[in-house]
């Protein structure tokens, strides 16, 4: 188990006096205590109203110690006291916390609590980031419910977006991953998911630490492990997605190395998983698959299409050696067009896709550089989703969401094509 | 007087046939040495290119964008051109160690000079491919930043620093070899300063708006450019 722990003594310490639990919770705390005490007051609150009976512990990791969160939560009105029995929950509430010299990892985090998890037996856990998400007691409950009742061992988080927020994990990451790994998980990337002790357990063992997509996102990795070793999988509604301004959402280079480079490298890592899959499997959710909210929105769609052209101009070698000739020529066709007849067609976008995977995979120029490569095409089918829908209600926009996974199902044979052909390295 | 001539006849066939009898074997070694060499020389060609090939280095220089470069100067892989390398540096050592064993005097100061010389060289095509590959790897990752970042002239400053990168490796390589060492340097940090010089000064003054902005974009609010797009996650 934790004989070769990564646990500092006095974490080891802290959690070897709580003994076994049902419930862990960890939080990834980015340094704030404002929002570290409102995470430890909502996680409580959801275990006295919604786990009265179990054994539970938070885990705090990176962030203040217990006494200057509990400073901070005064301010917040906070009812909980540190490791004292709550008014109405028959257990203890065990505060833990993981004091680092240096901010950790996400990676480094979620490994500490996993360690943890494993080392207090605990059978339910949920992850949460406090300052990106906006925690409240029902939200971590409907992330350990599933686990704790329903014998789930991952649970992806569903929200209330607008219709032009989420574009990248709406038109890439959900229908590629769900046409790559046969599981439709629609956010992949999320700073909030629950998952299983025994799913803890197994992830623990892979001997993939050290890497860098699991030490910047690590959550899409843990949810693909979890698909490729039939572990059970579901979704649960939590309601508003929490727009934060900081962290990754405010530079789309970084957002792209985290989120489609860490896709990318799950599928290399897990090429022999998913090359054999072949049916999709459907995905439980509780509550509303996804809800869609359409206020206007103050886009600046002619400069977006602007970098797109731009883009694929001043990129033309770099993405010859990334697409395939054929691609590459229609790409440059639509690049031609006028702002008012473009169209970037979903077939044509599903290819560029699969072409930068296979390239990827055979690493035909430097990997972080081929998914930067991508952005300028991303902004492409931004623009074109912008101008097809504009004017779309949400059940247009579902019903055209689900004919572009339909299509990156339909393309599948032609990545796998190319995926195992032999080719020369044309850069 | 025909008793001098038959004997100077006869001590001139001697010392011929002394000399060719000495020179014989030398040249006999010499062409076993450079038969040997085209030997050894191929052995580790062959070496090279299979350790080369195993650790993917075709792969690594592709990446690198080296291949591309290599490829524009019609050049062969960079496993085959380091392969050849090696196989030519081998062979030619081997042709010099021949030679030397001919025993000519005016040659073996010339042959120790080269041997002297070619750890240079080697050192020379090292910092050149080194930096070969340096100068693609930078000036791609600044394409695609200022591609990315939405600058319009994201080519000129790609270029820029791959001009940079090779100007510093020619020059090192240069001075590595030992070629004019002093004019080297001197043109080198006048180019150099020159440029940044220069390029202070447009910036400065004929670009004071961009400079203006540039700096309030970097170290002011960066909100108006995030509102443009809709958020990707």
């Amino acid at each position: 188990m934790a004989e070769d722990t990564i646990l500092a003594d006095d974490l080891l310490r802290q959690l070897m006096s709580v003994g076994e639990v049902d419930l862990l919770v960890g939080i990834f705390s980015r340094g704030d205590a404002i929002t570290t005490g409102h995470a430890f007051h909502a996680i409580e609150q959801s275990f006295r109203e919604h786990f009265t009976r179990q054994r539970a512990v938070i885990v705090n990791v990176g962030g203040k110690d217990n006494d200057e969160v509990d400073a901070s939560e005064s301010g917040l009105g906070g009812l909980a006291e540190k490791n004292m029995p709550l008014a109405r929950s028959l257990r203890t509430v065990h505060r833990v916390t993981a004091d680092f010299s240096t901010p950790p990892s996400p990676g480094l985090a979620l490994r500490t609590v996993l360690t943890a998890a494993d080392l207090l037996r605990a059978r339910a856990c949920a992850m949460v980031s406090p300052g990106t998400t906006d925690l409240t007691p029902e939200r971590i409950a409907s992330l350990l419910t599933p686990v704790l009742r329903e014998k789930f061992d991952f649970v992806a988080p569903l929200y209330t977006r607008h219709k032009f927020q989420g574009l990248l994990a709406r038109n890439l990451l959900y229908p590629m991953s769900r046409a790559i790994f046969c599981h439709g998980i629609r956010e992949l990337y999320s700073d909030e998911w629950g998952f299983s002790g025994r799913l803890a357990a197994a992830c623990l063992s892979q001997d993939v630490w050290h890497e860098e997509s699991i030490q910047t996102r690590p959550e899409a990795w843990m949810a693909i492990s979890a698909i490729s070793s039939d572990f059970r999988c579901c979704q649960a509604f939590l309601g508003q997605k929490l727009q934060s301004g900081t962290g990754p959402g405010a530079d789309i280079v970084q957002v792209f190395r985290h989120t489609v480079g860490n896709l990318l490298w799950c599928m290399e890592s897990r090429k022999s998983t998913w090359l054999e899959c072949k049916k999709l499997e459907s995905v439980k959710t509780f509550g509303p698959e996804q809800e869609i909210t359409s206020e206007p929105a103050d886009l600046d769609r002619h400069r977006i299409f602007e970098m797109f052209r731009n883009g694929v101009a001043e990129l033309e070698p770099i993405l010859s050696s990334i697409l395939d000739p054929e691609t590459h020529a229609e790409i440059k066709e639509i690049v031609a067009l006028e702002e008012s007849a473009f169209e970037f067609k979903t077939d044509l976008w599903v290819r560029t896709l699969y072409d930068f995977a296979a390239s990827y995979h055979h690493a035909v120029i430097n990997r972080d550089h081929l998914v930067q490569a991508l952005i300028p095409l991303y902004r492409g089918m931004t623009f074109s989703f912008l101008m097809e829908h504009f004017d779309s209600s949400p059940g247009e926009m579902e019903a055209l969401s689900e004919s572009l996974c339909v299509e990156f199902e339909r393309q599948r044979p032609y990545l796998i094509d190319k995926w195992k052909a032999k080719t020369e390295v044309r850069s | 007087m025909r008793q001098t001539i038959l004997q100077g006849l006869e001590q001139a066939y001697n010392n011929l046939v002394h000399m060719i009898a000495d020179f014989l074997p030398r040249f006999l070694v010499m062409l076993i040495v450079i038969v040997l060499g085209l030997l050894v020389a191929f052995a580790l060609k062959y070496f090279l290119r299979t350790i080369l090939t195993l650790t993917k280095l075709d792969r690594v220089s592709a990446e690198a964008g080296a291949s591309r470069v290599l490829r524009i100067a019609h050049l062969p892989s960079m496993t085959a051109l380091l392969s050849r390398s090696i196989f030519w540096l081998t062979w030619f050592g081997f042709i010099l160690v021949g030679l030397s064993v001919l025993g000519i005097a005016s040659l073996q100061g010339q042959i120790s000079r080269l041997f002297q010389f070619l750890p240079e060289v080697f050192v020379g095509i090292l910092i050149l491919i080194l930096g070969l590959l340096t100068a693609n790897f930078f000036s791609r990752a600044v394409l695609l930043a200022a591609v990315n970042a939405g600058h319009r002239s994201a080519k000129i400053l790609s270029w820029s620093i791959r001009f940079l990168i090779w100007i510093l490796t020619i020059s090192m390589t240069l001075e590595e070899l030992g070629v004019a060492r002093q004019t080297v340097i001197s043109a080198f940090s006048i180019i150099f300063g020159a440029l940044m010089f220069g390029l202070a000064i447009a910036f400065g003054l004929g670009g004071q708006d961009l400079a203006r902005r540039l700096l309030e974009r970097y170290l002011g609010n960066t909100k108006e450019t995030k509102d443009n797009e809709p958020q990707p996650l």
